[in-house]
C-alpha cells in the first residue's frame, strides 16, 4: 500500500518537473525578444515581459524540487561524507520533518486565501491589466504542492530506496 | 529575542557543516524552529508569518532573478557545444609557441566564458572538461592545473555581467535603498550597470594579474607534445564565438541592453547553433533542460530558504541588533567597512557566496550603507571578498569543486602552494581597493557618486530612523 502511494507521488512529481522544464525555451526566446521589441519595434515588450514572468514562475516553483530529485542543492560535503549512508539518510528524513514539511504547510496555510481569491478572480497584472497574474500566485501553490509532495514520498520510502 | 537570531545563524552555519545536508534546507529548518520559539515565546505574533507568501511571489515577479535559468542554461549550453574548445585552441594557435601559452590560454577562456557561464560550479566543470585534459598533455602538473582551473573559475564572478554580480546588485539595490531613504542623502539608488561599472576597473586589474602569473608558472614546464593545427571550421567558431562574446558584454558595458537581455541573447543564439547543428536533437534537448531545471532549483530553493530566514530574523529584531553593533565599530568608513568584510570572508568558510548573498547580506549591508555612503566601493569591495571566498583554503567552493573534478587529485600542500601567488594577488586587489576607492570610479558617467550626508547624523538618530525604517510592512492578512 505504502509502495503504491510513494510511486504515485513519485510519478506524479516528475510528471510535472517534466512538463515545466519545457517552459524554459519560451522563456528564453521571450527575454530574446525583449530588447528589440522595446528598441527597434517599440511595442509589445511589456506582454512579452508579463508572458516571461509567468513561464519564469512556473519553472522555478517545480525548480526546487526537480533540484530535490536531482541531488543538485548545494551542500558541504567536508565532514558528511564520512558519514555511513544510513546516518545521512537518517538526518535527511530529519530534515524533512522540521524543515520541509512544516515550511510547505504554512506556505500553503498562508497564501490559501489570497491565492484562491486571485485564481477566482482570474487576477490581471496590476501594471499592465494583462491577463495571467494569478499564474503567479498560483505558482506559490506549486512550490510549496511539489516540495510537500516529494517530502512525504522520501519519507515513506523504506531505507535501501533510491 | 534579537540574540536568538544570531544563534540561529550560527546553527545554520553549524548544520551546514555538521550535518552535510542541503544548505536551505538547513535554512528552512532554522527558519521554523525560529517560528516556532518566536511564536511561543510572544516574540512576534503568529499572525505576522503571513508576511512569508507576498515575500515569495516577490521573488516570482523579480525581473532581475529571470537570469538565473537563462544563465544555468547558456553553462549547460557550453558544455555540450564546442564552443569553449575552439576559443582555447585558437588561442593556443595565435599565441607564441612557448610552454607558457597553455596556462594563458586556459586563464583567458576562464574570464571570457565564466560571465556567460552562470556559476562558478559550471566554469569549474567547463574548464576541467577543456583545458585539464590539454594542459596535462602539455606536462603541467596536476597541482597546477587545479589552481589555474580553480581560479579561471572564478574570474565570471568579477568580469560582468557575471551571475553572481547580478544577484549582488540586486541585495545592494534593496540596502541602499534603504540607506538612502533614511539618510536623506540626495544619492541616485545604484542599479546593476553602476555596479558592473565600478567592478570594470578591478576586474581588468585582477586578470592582468592573473594572466602574468599563469605566464610566469607555466614558465619551467618541460615536454610538451607537437601541437595539431587549428582547422579553418574552428577558426571561424572561435572567431564568431569572440566577437559575440565581446558584443554581448561591451553591449552590457555601455547599457545598450541589460543583463537579463544579454544573457537571453547569449542562451537564444547558443540554443539556435545546438538545434541547427543537430547536437541538441529531441533526448538531448530534454536532458539539458532536466539539468537546467535541477541547477535553476538549487539556487533558487536557497533564495527562497532565504527569504523565509531573513523574515524570521526580522520577526525576532534581529535586524536591529545587527545594526546597534555595525553602528558601534570604530574607525570609520574603512574600519567598518572592513569589519564587514571580514565577517563575510568567515561565513565564507562556511557559505557559498549565493548563501552570503541571499542571506548574510541583506542583513549586514543597509545598516554599513548607512553607516557608509560610497554604495559601488561597498559593492566592489563584497564582491571582492565573495570572490575570494570561493578560493580560501580549505573549503573554498571551488577548490572542492576543482578537487572534485579532476581525480586522482594532487597533494593539497602542493595545490594550496601553486594557489598561494593568485590569492596574493587577490588580496593585494582587495587591500588596494580598500585604500583607494577611486578605483571604482574611474568610469563613473556621471556626477552622482554617493555622498556624505549634509550634515552628520548623530548615532541616535541614525538608530531611530533604522528603527522606523524597519518596522514590518502592513500585512495582507487572509480574511
Amino acid at each position: 500500500m505504502i509502495d503504491t502511494i510513494v510511486v504515485r507521488l513519485d510519478r506524479l512529481v516528475a510528471g510535472i518537473i517534466a512538463a515545466v522544464r519545457w517552459l524554459a525555451l519560451p522563456l528564453i526566446v521571450l527575454l530574446f525578444l525583449q530588447w528589440p521589441l522595446r528598441d527597434i519595434v517599440r511595442g509589445y515588450s511589456r506582454e512579452a515581459n508579463d508572458l516571461g514572468q509567468i513561464f519564469f514562475a512556473l519553472f522555478v516553483a517545480a525548480s526546487i524540487t526537480a533540484a530535490t530529485r536531482a541531488g543538485t542543492h548545494l551542500a558541504a560535503d567536508t565532514l558528511a561524507h564520512r558519514y555511513s549512508p544510513r546516518t545521512r539518510a537518517v538526518l535527511g528524513k530529519i530534515g524533512v520533518v522540521i524543515g520541509l514539511l512544516p515550511w510547505a504547510a504554512i506556505v500553503l496555510a498562508t497564501s490559501a486565501a489570497p491565492v484562491w481569491n486571485s485564481l477566482k478572480g482570474i487576477e490581471a497584472f496590476p501594471d499592465t491589466n494583462n491577463p495571467g497574474y494569478f499564474l503567479i500566485k498560483f505558482a506559490l501553490w506549486l512550490m510549496a504542492g511539489t516540495v510537500l509532495l516529494q517530502g512525504i514520498a522520501d519519507l515513506l520510502r523504506g531505507p535501501g530506496e533510491p | 529575542m534579537p540574540w536568538l537570531g544570531l544563534a540561529l545563524l550560527t546553527g545554520v552555519g553549524a548544520g551546514i557543516l555538521f550535518t552535510g545536508l542541503p544548505a536551505f534546507l538547513v535554512l528552512i529548518a532554522a527558519a521554523v524552529a525560529g517560528m516556532a520559539v518566536g511564536v511561543a515565546a510572544d516574540a512576534f505574533p503568529a499572525a505576522l508569518i503571513g508576511a512569508l507568501p507576498g515575500r515569495l511571489i516577490g521573488l516570482f515577479e523579480s525581473d532581475l532573478l529571470q537570469a538565473l535559468p537563462l544563465y544555468v542554461t547558456m553553462g549547460l549550453l557550453l558544455n555540450r557545444l564546442p564552443v569553449a574548445d575552439a576559443l582555447y585552441r585558437a588561442s593556443n594557435a595565435v599565441m607564441p609557441r612557448k610552454p607558457q601559452a597553455p596556462m594563458v590560454s586556459g586563464m583567458m577562456l576562464g574570464a571570457l566564458l565564466g560571465p556567460m557561464n552562470g556559476s562558478v560550479g559550471a566554469s569549474v566543470l567547463g574548464l576541467s572538461r577543456v583545458v585539464a585534459p590539454k594542459l596535462a598533455a602539455e606536462g603541467v602538473p596536476q597541482a597546477r592545473r587545479e589552481a589555474l582551473v580553480a581560479v579561471a573559475s572564478t574570474l565570471g564572478v568579477l568580469v560582468p555581467p557575471s551571475l553572481v554580480l547580478i544577484l549582488l546588485s540586486d541585495a545592494m539595490l534593496s540596502a541602499h535603498t534603504m540607506a538612502v531613504t533614511e539618510t536623506g542623502r540626495s544619492d541616485r539608488v545604484v542599479n546593476t550597470g553602476d555596479i558592473f561599472h565600478a567592478a570594470l576597473i578591478p576586474a581588468a586589474i585582477f586578470l592582468v594579474l592573473c594572466l602574468a602569473l599563469a605566464w610566469w608558472s607555466g614558465r619551467d614546464v618541460a615536454g610538451q607534445p607537437a601541437r595539431t593545427n587549428l582547422t579553418r571550421g574552428e577558426g571561424v567558431l572561435a572567431a564568431v564565438s569572440l566577437a559575440a562574446l565581446l558584443t554581448l558584454l561591451g553591449g552590457v558595458a555601455a547599457g545598450y541592453f541589460y543583463a537579463v537581455e544579454a544573457a537571453a541573447m547569449g542562451a537564444f543564439a547558443l540554443l539556435a547553433a545546438g538545434l541547427t547543428s543537430g547536437r541538441l536533437h529531441g533526448k538531448a534537448l530534454g536532458d539539458l533542460l532536466h539539468e537546467a531545471i535541477a541547477i535553476t532549483g538549487a539556487l533558487f530553493a536557497l533564495l527562497v530558504a532565504a527569504t523565509t530566514f531573513t523574515l524570521v530574523l526580522r520577526l525576532l529584531g534581529t535586524d536591529r541588533l545587527v545594526t546597534d553593533l555595525v553602528r558601534g565599530i570604530p574607525g570609520g568608513d574603512i574600519g567598518a567597512t572592513a569589519a564587514v568584510l571580514a565577517v563575510i570572508a568567515l561565513c565564507a568558510f562556511v557559505l557559498d557566496a549565493f548563501e552570503i548573498i541571499f542571506v548574510v547580506l541583506p542583513i549586514l549591508l543597509p545598516p554599513l550603507l548607512i553607516k557608509v555612503a560610497d554604495a559601488r566601493w561597498v559593492a566592489v569591495l563584497v564582491l571582492l571578498t565573495l570572490q575570494l571566498s570561493f578560493l580560501l583554503p580549505p573549503f573554498g567552493y571551488a577548490l572542492m569543486m576543482v578537487r572534485g573534478a579532476l581525480k586522482p587529485a594532487s597533494p593539497f600542500k602542493a595545490f594550496v602552494r601553486a594557489l598561494m601567488p593568485f590569492l596574493a594577488a587577490q588580496w593585494l586587489l582587495l587591500a588596494l581597493v580598500l585604500a583607494f576607492p577611486r578605483l571604482v570610479h574611474v568610469l563613473d558617467r556621471d556626477k552622482d557618486l554617493s555622498r556624505a550626508p549634509a550634515a552628520a547624523m548623530s548615532n541616535e538618530e541614525i538608530s531611530k530612523r533604522l528603527n522606523d525604517m524597519i518596522q514590518l510592512p502592513p500585512l495582507d492578512l487572509p480574511k
